[in-house]
């Protein structure tokens, strides 16, 4: 089975398309077209995945790719293409998240201050075991904007702690918190009419 | 880092594990975790079952279920640009429009009416800019202003909301109801009377524009402007120096008005003089022996009778009409029957069109003979080549159209078609477009809000309606070759479609009714498209592809130090 990545993003041994970058930083309208169709499909899907319509996304991945044209002059060559790609990504999806307030309450709370009880193992296991990615996808739906973003950073973008930490704009200790918080959530969101919940008491 | 229990006999906590498993841990702490689930089965198995989850979570994220939207298929800042190129070809278009119909219709009919005698007026003067028409009703409908000027700023606001911020569209929508307010003409100074009888007693003088409603309506005195009537039975006896517009069940003119009368009432009588033009609306009107209107009559009337003069020319339409007084000027008729009585006397060009020729006393004085043209009633069966030509040009029309349309914004042809196949909200808010967005543009033309944004507003919904059968056409071609996105086969089934459409919409009986589904689908559907792209709707979760069950291994993104 071939790897399954965001899109072309990341399959290892690719290196990120400089040629093409430069082109496009240099103004080559065409490069950018070219740019545009290698990184759309991974963008939007990242989008799908952390906004809740379709339509969302869309609007989203064509804003995004107008605010990376207009900001390509500010990437630096020296970094990854494809993280500032989607530093812009998760930080434009989050800005449009608490802009529409689609948040829930709970997404306020201090992540302090609710303590979360640790899954009996062997009932976690079967949990996983049983369920597809299909269920995954929407279970992921029910959950609260910031619990829904830090996975999509995390799973599907490989953004590292301090990038999290760095868009939703919270202490980098607290990433891992915020991680296992939206891990419970989904459990609990899978779990759901199900014998199979698992953890994520509060 | 908090937030967990399970410390008990020294078990890290699940968040130490997660992060274990995530390579977050610094290098003694992770050195820590391998050396306690060497010996602890139950963490092993949680610490197996966080990677399992996150090559769930992974696999779930990755995984390609549904493909890139066409909308997304180029690079849209590009698409973003052409659209306002394509802007600027529109409102190119629309003023080349604008243009051409008032060559092509309105200079036309203000010459032949100025011709006709209408007062050197052109046509536009007559109706709406210098006549007293719609004089007063700035005054009168201030609340319809207000209203209307609101929704156009809110729907000004809906528009650019997602560009601006909240303060600065405020100050946008504040400013912009300055400058309406600032530059709107100040209402002139008028007088209100409201009950169930008004009355101008006969030494009573109005220095200024009248606005009486009521029951009973009389002008015995003088009204030194115009006299704005709303009532059941509106007499004016008195004097009117300006111009008289009434709504009313009866109307009935005995004094003197130096303007004009523009009534829209059950029955008209004018028994008075009338310095310019009548207008009448009604099921009766009766110009009276003593009646005298200076210069023309047009009347729109079931049932009509001149008895007395009309200064220049007179242009009916009516159900039956008798004409037994003097026309100075050019006559033109179009009824059911018309009698000219022996005192009658036209003095221009006589032409009348009806069913069967008028009856025209032999003493009567015409500068020519009545030309008569008997009116065709054709049934619907009963059509000639001609109509079959005209058809086939509309068809041809449309297909342009739909070629033009979809060269221009292909995006939007699509977006458009699929809108359309959502056949309940096309249909539902096509009736709200078909009916709301025409009213809407009469409320912008009598209102400060403005005749420029009334008349855009009333071209805008013109091309919808024409774009109409361009959508329900290419949704027919999909429903028989089924769909397709790329330009030539879009393009290919909106041809088929469009020919169909203009087949049904021609068939005798049902033929108007499919005309008016394809309107109103056509419109809901360009509403639908154009509103999605203005403001995305927040559709329900698309359900994605299955899964496969987890297992196939991946490239992990974490990995787990053997235990």
């Amino acid at each position: 089975m071939e790897p399954l990545t965001p899109g072309h993003l990341r399959v290892p041994g690719k290196t990120e398309p400089t040629d093409l970058i430069a082109q496009a930083r240099a103004g080559d309208t065409q490069a950018w077209g070219d740019l545009y169709r290698e990184f759309a499909p991974a963008i939007f899907r990242f989008c799908r995945r952390a906004l809740p319509s379709k339509e969302d996304a869309e609007d989203a991945t064509m804003e995004i790719f107008m605010k990376l044209r207009e900001k390509l002059g500010q990437y630096d060559t020296s970094r990854s293409f494809t993280a500032w790609l989607y530093k812009v990504a998760a930080n434009h999806c989050w800005d449009a998240l608490r802009r529409r307030k689609a948040r829930h309450d709970k997404d306020m709370e201090d992540v302090d201050e609710l303590p979360l009880e640790a899954p009996e193992p062997n009932q976690l296991e079967r949990l996983i075991e049983e369920r597809t990615s299909e269920e995954v996808r929407k279970a992921l739906d029910k959950l609260g904007a910031r619990a829904r973003m830090a996975l999509v950073m995390r799973y599907y973008s490989d953004m590292s702690y301090d990038e999290i930490a760095d868009a939703l704009g919270v202490r980098r200790p607290f990433v891992g918190v915020v991680l296992l918080r939206a891990r419970h959530e989904l459990r609990q969101a899978l779990g759901e009419n199900s014998p199979l919940a698992v953890g994520g008491a509060r | 880092m908090n937030g967990t229990a399970n410390q008990n006999n020294n078990h890290p906590d699940e968040i130490t594990l997660l992060m274990y498993v995530e390579r977050q841990l610094d290098r003694d702490r992770a050195q820590d975790v391998s050396r306690h689930t060497q010996t602890c089965e139950r963490c092993l198995i949680l610490l197996r079952a966080l990677d399992r989850e996150s090559r769930l979570l992974t696999r779930s994220m990755l995984e390609e279920d549904e493909p890139l939207p066409a909308r997304l298929a180029e690079f849209h800042a590009k698409v973003k640009r052409s659209m306002q190129w394509i802007w600027g070809v529109v409102f190119a278009t629309a003023l080349l429009g604008v243009y051409l119909l008032y060559a092509g219709y309105i200079e036309p009919w203000q010459r032949q009416f100025e011709q006709a005698g209408f007062d050197g007026t052109n046509l536009l003067s007559l109706f709406v800019f210098q006549s007293a028409f719609w004089k007063g009703w700035q005054s009168m409908f201030s609340l319809v202003e207000i209203v209307a000027m609101a929704s156009f700023a809110g729907f000004g606001l809906f528009l650019i909301r997602r560009y601006l911020k909240r303060g600065s569209a405020l100050a946008v929508v504040f400013a912009t109801m300055g400058l309406l307010m600032a530059t709107a003409n100040p209402a002139a100074a008028s007088e209100f009377r409201k009950g169930e009888s008004v009355q101008i007693h006969k030494d009573e003088v109005i220095n200024s524009d009248l606005f009486a409603m009521g029951d009973q309506i009389k002008i015995n005195g003088t009204v030194d402007g115009d006299f704005f009537g709303f009532g059941q039975n509106v007499e004016v006896s008195g004097h009117v120096t300006g111009d008289i517009i009434c709504f009313c069940r009866s109307l009935r003119v005995d004094g003197q008005v130096d303007g004009n009368v523009r009534d829209f009432s059950n029955n008209v009588t004018i028994l008075g003089t009338v310095g310019r033009n009548v207008t009448s609306f009604a099921d009766l009107s009766t110009v009276e022996s003593a009646g005298k209107i200076g210069h023309t009559l047009m009347t729109f009337s079931n049932n009509l009778i001149v008895d007395g003069s009309v200064g220049r020319d007179f242009l009916g339409f009516f159900g039956n009409a008798t004409i037994d007084g003097s026309i100075g000027g050019e006559f033109r008729a179009k009824g059911r029957t018309l009698s000219i009585g022996s005192n009658a006397s036209i003095g221009g060009k006589a032409t009348y069109e009806g069913d069967k020729p008028a009856e025209v006393s032999s003493s009567a004085k015409l500068s020519s003979p009545l030309q008569f043209t008997k009116t065709q009633h054709r049934s619907q069966l009963q059509r000639g080549p001609g109509y079959y030509i005209w058809r086939i040009i509309w068809a041809g029309a449309w297909i342009l159209l739909g070629l033009v349309l979809i060269g221009l914004m292909p995006r939007f042809a699509v977006e458009t078609v699929e809108a359309a196949e959502r056949y309940g909200a096309a249909l539902g808010l096509g009736v709200l477009v078909f009916f709301g967005v025409g009213i809407a543009a009469v409320i912008a033309c009598i209102t400060i809000v403005g005749l420029l944004l009334g008349i855009s507003t009333f071209f805008l919904w013109i091309v919808s309606l024409f774009a109409s059968y361009v959508v329900a056409g290419a949704v027919v071609g999909r429903w028989i070759l089924g769909k397709a996105e790329e330009h030539w086969p879009l393009i290919g089934r909106m041809v088929l479609g469009v020919v169909i459409v203009v087949v049904c919409t021609g068939l005798p009986y049902i033929g108007g009714w499919i005309r008016f589904a394809v309107w109103i689908w056509g419109m809901g559907a360009i509403a639908i498209a154009v509103y999605r792209r203005v403001q995305p709707i927040i559709a329900p979760n698309i359900p994605s592809m299955p899964g496969g069950p987890v297992g196939t291994p991946l490239p992990p993104t974490t990995t787990v130090s053997p235990a």
